[in-house]
């Protein structure tokens, strides 16, 4: 077991510069999820350190040791892929089996740490089994437990929920928190859906176009978003974003644009040296539509607008409302009796909005930007 | 069954859709019946055309030369006769050049495969400078006429410098110069590409070495691959001639098809003969084409031909 | 939290210099490329040895008079200036493009139809692939014998159902266009049963839901083998028009086995021009010489294949 360090790694296909100077840090024992859109450099990063594809720039150092240029064999990781790659002609023991044979162990050794992570992973009954005889799930689970037989000092996971159905899926993710607390093995997960990221990662580590957006703890990252992109790639719907512009009003900031203006808490942003700014002139302004509340029309502090459709989903109802010059997203009660047509006046806790800048980054002072080694540390290692 | 009278003629009206249904069904399926038998027709008329000619040749094997152009020809037999087949294992030397055709040929095809598996898995699955060039190179030489490089080849073999004796009429002169078939690693990389990359990273962060991946995990998988590359390779060098005919000057060395065409000179007018030489020749390949048929006929050259 | 420390500290600075960092590299990678190359080397020793050097000494042996029997001799452009006005060269030429095109037609044409049959009537299809497949096996000298016995004027198949028929014997190999169409047929009946059977492999690769889309999109049969089937084979096509031209320009086992290049080098093709002039009249330097010229020929025409048939993939993709 051991920490990972990543370090301005940079990873180019001809042209395309797959992954942009990334860095992170991972504790021992730390479950870290990469995500991101399709094609933004997670499989990529991955790849590049299990030693599957070599690195343009930057070091990866795991437990201390620089693993650049030493073998994939020898760098101790273990991959889970996203179609398995079980080998088709072995009976699942042989597969379990086959890292351990290679290095050599006794028999009796082998058959025992098979036995073990069959046991695990409730395999015992298919070890005579080929591959093409099983269904996905326990295809999944072999491989895992071929990734777990050998004890690596780190598990790398691309997508390994990806090709089952939505109720295994559920249930898979379940036994992988389980098997990563009972092991404690440092892992870097790769995943595009953003429920396994919230729900598995200790930190979450967001791409885009192969340049890190940010990485927090789950929390930090739905409600700190250091910027346009994350705020709107994690959340469904994503977060509202209202154009307008800041300004400080008697101690406190308002945001003002089309048939809109409110009150927001001090701390979105540094209050200005003297007079406005430039820049508070063409910002965002960010609400999560589950921090929307609907109140009558007309309501002080509240933005006006007009239901537009109903979307129930059974737990919730989504509700998209016409109100300062643009289409907002709500998430209210199930049994609420509005109709569409409806004025109504949405309300919110100021110190929830975040307010983005012109470039997309978050004024917030205490978002702290991603260069920042104390962003990087980790927050809560396990 | 008291039907009443606006039931009646409903009915009518329904089972007059029912006849015409019915008869539009039959014609459908008559059409289909016909297509179908075009179809059957026609691939039996070309399965004829592939093989009756073999018994053309079949018959005179098994007759007397004198009964070979009897007017009007017989095309079967009036009894069977089979002292061709004794005169070509007994007055000719068909034993040893079987013998010979059999080393010729086993070898060529062992060596073929191991070393286009090889050169097949590393264009496939390794990463090295010049890849493109190497594999470039090797598909250009397919365009390389055999007839240019007979005559250097038989230079070379006969008095290389610094080889002690001739390599003509020996087995490695003779199969040596016959490994390197372009296509066939042509084959193997493609057929090796068809298998999914994982398998071979998966074993390669599983600890093995790349000989050890080639030889656990590739190599099992491409068996159909190397199956067909193999009876392709052997029958391809069974019926050789021209390097045999080149490389050989005694008669102990020769394979059969040098064999059997130098038959030609001394049994001149026999035809009976010739053809019972043929037939043996032939009799062979087919007995091994026969045993392998259900790789030919499964179609599983789709994977190891597939682009 | 001892081990973040310390990872932390380490965080700005990187352990290896540009310098180290890239000379770790190139060895990592030249240590990788060693290994490849091991799997290459079994394959690369003949084919350096049989194929490479025979192949550069034959342009050499070009330039030279002798070579085989005797110590070659440098003379120059001679051998070229000689073929180049050779009229029997041009003859092969054109009867080596005239037998190609229609051998590759006639076998591309008749392979794609009953690979087509093969595939939609399936019960009892082992038989006639099985059948289609077995001259394939036999020996030049074989086909020789067969289409001897086919042709012959007294005896032969197809002059005794002439007569049958009430029309007049045909001199076959002794009239030269028949001569050429008797090698065509020969070629074809030989190559049949490869190409269905290649073809046939093709077309199972063309998955079944693309064709069930366009048969629910209203294609009707020949619809859909034009725009779906046509255009998703057509990368196994370009592989094999490029394979039947490199093997049909190099026709020369059943000109060897049956005409000899006669009736007057009617059937001369490229390669029993090369052959005559190495082996039977030990001008050395111009068989060598026209064998460049048709292995240009060959280069030529698969690029052109290339060309026409790969850039509408190029295209789409
Ligand atoms: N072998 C390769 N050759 C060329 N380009 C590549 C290669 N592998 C990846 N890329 C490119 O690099 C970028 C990142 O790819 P990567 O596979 O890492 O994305 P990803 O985040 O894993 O996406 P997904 O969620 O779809 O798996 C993409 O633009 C992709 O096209
Ligand atoms: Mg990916």
């Amino acid at each position: 077991m051991a920490d990972i360090s990543i370090k301005h790694l940079v990873k180019r296909f001809g042209k395309v510069e797959a992954v942009s100077d990334v860095s992170l840090q991972i504790a021992d024992g730390e479950f870290l999820v990469l995500l991101g859109p399709s094609g933004c450099g997670k499989s990529t990063i991955l790849r590049v350190v299990a030693g599957l594809e070599d690195a343009d720039a930057g070091e990866i150092v795991i437990g201390g040791r620089l693993i650049n240029f030493i073998d994939p064999v020898r760098r101790n990781v273990a991959m889970v892929f996203q179609n398995y790659a079980l080998y088709p002609h072995m009976s699942v023991y042989k597969n379990i089996a086959f890292p351990l044979q290679i290095a050599k162990q006794s028999k009796e050794e082998v058959g025992l740490a098979v036995g073990r992570a069959a046991a695990m992973l409730g395999l015992e009954n298919l070890l005579q089994r080929l591959p093409g005889e099983l269904s996905g799930g326990q295809r999944q689970r072999v491989a895992l437990a071929r990734a777990i037989v050998r004890a690596p000092q780190a598990f790398l996971m691309d997508e390994p929920l990806s090709n089952l159905d939505a109720q295994l899926r559920i249930q898979t993710r379940l036994e992988l928190i389980q098997l990563h607390q009972r092991l404690g093995i440092t892992t870097i997960y790769v995943t595009h859906d953003q429920i396994e990221a919230m729900t598995m990662g200790d930190r979450i580590a967001v791409l885009s176009e192969g340049v890190l957006q940010q990485i927090g703890t789950p929390q930090e990252v739905y409600r700190r978003p250091a910027n346009v992109f994350v705020a709107t790639f994690l959340g469904a719907p994503p977060m509202n974003l209202i154009g307008g512009e800041l300004e400080w009003v008697e101690f406190g900031w308002r945001f003002r644009g089309d048939n809109i203006d409110v009150p927001l808490s001090a701390d979105v942003t540094s209050p200005p040296e003297d007079g406005n700014p430039a820049d508070m002139r063409q910002v965002k302004l960010g609400l999560r539509p589950e921090h929307l509340r609907i109140g009558p029309p007309g309501e002080t502090g509240g933005i006006a607008g007009q239901v537009q459709f109903l979307e129930p989903v059974g737990s919730d109802l989504f509700l998209t409302v016409e109100a300062a010059g643009t289409l907002l997203q709500v998430r209210t009660d199930p049994d609420s009796p509005l109709q569409p047509g409806e004025n109504v006046s949405l309300l919110f806790d100021p110190w929830r909005a975040q307010v983005f800048g012109p470039d997309g980054q978050n004024l917030r002072r205490d978002t702290a930007p991603v260069e920042s080694a104390a962003a990087l540390a980790p927050a809560a290692a396990s | 069954m008291a039907v009443q009278a606006g039931g009646v003629a409903e009915s009518d009206v329904l089972s007059q859709h029912a006849q015409e249904y019915a008869s539009a069904a039959r014609r459908h399926r008559a059409f289909g019946i016909t297509k179908g038998l075009a179809a059957y027709a026609t691939l039996s008329i070309f399965a004829l055309i592939a093989i009756v000619p073999f018994l053309y040749l079949l018959s005179p094997s098994f007759r007397k030369s004198y009964e070979l152009f009897s007017y009007p020809p017989k095309w079967i037999p009036s009894s069977l006769y089979t002292g061709n087949f004794g005169t070509i294992l007994h007055q000719t030397s068909y034993p040893r050049w079987a013998l010979n055709t059999l080393i010729f040929a086993t070898s060529v095809t062992v060596i073929t495969l191991i070393i286009d598996t090889l050169a097949g898995y590393a264009f496939a699955r390794l990463r090295f400078p010049g890849r493109g060039v190497l594999f470039g190179l090797v598909l250009g030489t397919l365009m390389i006429p055999t007839a240019v490089l007979i005559a250097p080849l038989y230079i070379m073999i006969s008095r290389l410098p610094g080889w002690t004796h001739s390599g003509i009429n020996t087995y490695p002169g003779m199969i040596l110069p016959m490994v390197c078939s372009p296509l066939g690693v042509f084959m193997m990389r493609q057929f090796i590409s068809t298998l999914p990359e994982a398998l071979v990273e998966a074993a390669r962060l599983d600890g093995g070495s790349e000989w050890l991946i080639f030889r656990k995990i590739v190599l099992p998988l491409m068996k159909p691959a190397i199956v067909v590359l193999g009876i392709f390779t052997f029958m391809a060098q069974w019926v050789n001639f021209l390097w045999p005919l080149i490389i050989t000057t005694t008669n102990d060395m020769k394979t059969l098809t040098v064999g059997v065409s130098s038959l030609q000179g001394q049994f001149v007018t026999n035809w009976g003969v010739i053809s019972a030489a043929a037939v043996m020749t032939m009799a062979p390949v087919i007995v091994i084409f026969l045993m392998f048929q259900r790789w030919f006929v499964q179609a599983s050259m789709a994977g190891a031909l597939k682009q | 939290m001892m081990s973040t420390v310390s990872a932390e500290k380490a965080w700005d600075e990187l352990t290896l210099s540009e310098a180290e960092y890239r000379r770790a590299g190139a060895r990592y990678r030249q240590r990788r490329s060693l290994r490849a190359y091991l799997f290459l080397l079994p394959y690369f020793i003949p084919f350096i040895a049989f194929l490479l050097v025979p192949a550069l000494w034959s342009i050499w042996l070009s330039f030279n008079r002798g070579g085989i029997l005797d110590p070659a001799k440098y003379v120059g452009l001679e051998n070229w200036r000689s073929i180049a006005s050779d009229t029997e060269l041009t003859g092969a030429i054109q009867n080596t493009a005239v037998y190609a095109v229609e051998a590759i037609l006639l076998v591309f044409t008749l392979a794609i139809v009953l690979a087509l049959l093969l595939n939609r009537y399936r019960k009892g299809s082992n038989i006639f692939k099985l059948a289609l497949y077995v001259p394939l096996l036999a020996p030049a000298v074989l086909v020789g014998l067969i289409w001897q016995f086919l042709t012959n004027f007294d005896f032969g198949f197809i002059n005794l159902a002439l007569d049958a028929m009430g029309f007049d014997r045909l001199n076959i190999l002794g009239s030269g266009r028949l001569a050429l169409l008797t090698i065509v047929l020969a070629e074809v009946w030989r190559g049949l049963g490869f190409w269905t059977l290649y073809f046939l492999a093709s077309l199972q690769n063309v998955p079944e839901e693309l064709l069930d889309a366009a048969r629910v999109d209203g294609a009707r049969g020949v619809q859909r083998f034009r725009r779906v089937t046509i255009p998703l084979l057509r990368p196994m096509l370009l592989f094999a028009v490029v394979i039947a031209i490199i093997a049909n320009f190099q026709v020369f086992d059943t000109v060897y086995v049956l005409t000899q290049g006669g009736p007057y080098e009617s059937t001369s093709t490229m390669v029993w021009f090369i052959w005559k002039r190495l082996f039977q009249f030990q001008e050395t330097g111009q068989g060598y010489a026209a064998a460049v010229v048709l292995l240009a020929i060959i280069l030529a025409l698969t690029a052109i294949s290339f060309r026409v048939l790969g850039a509408r993939r190029k295209r789409r993709a």
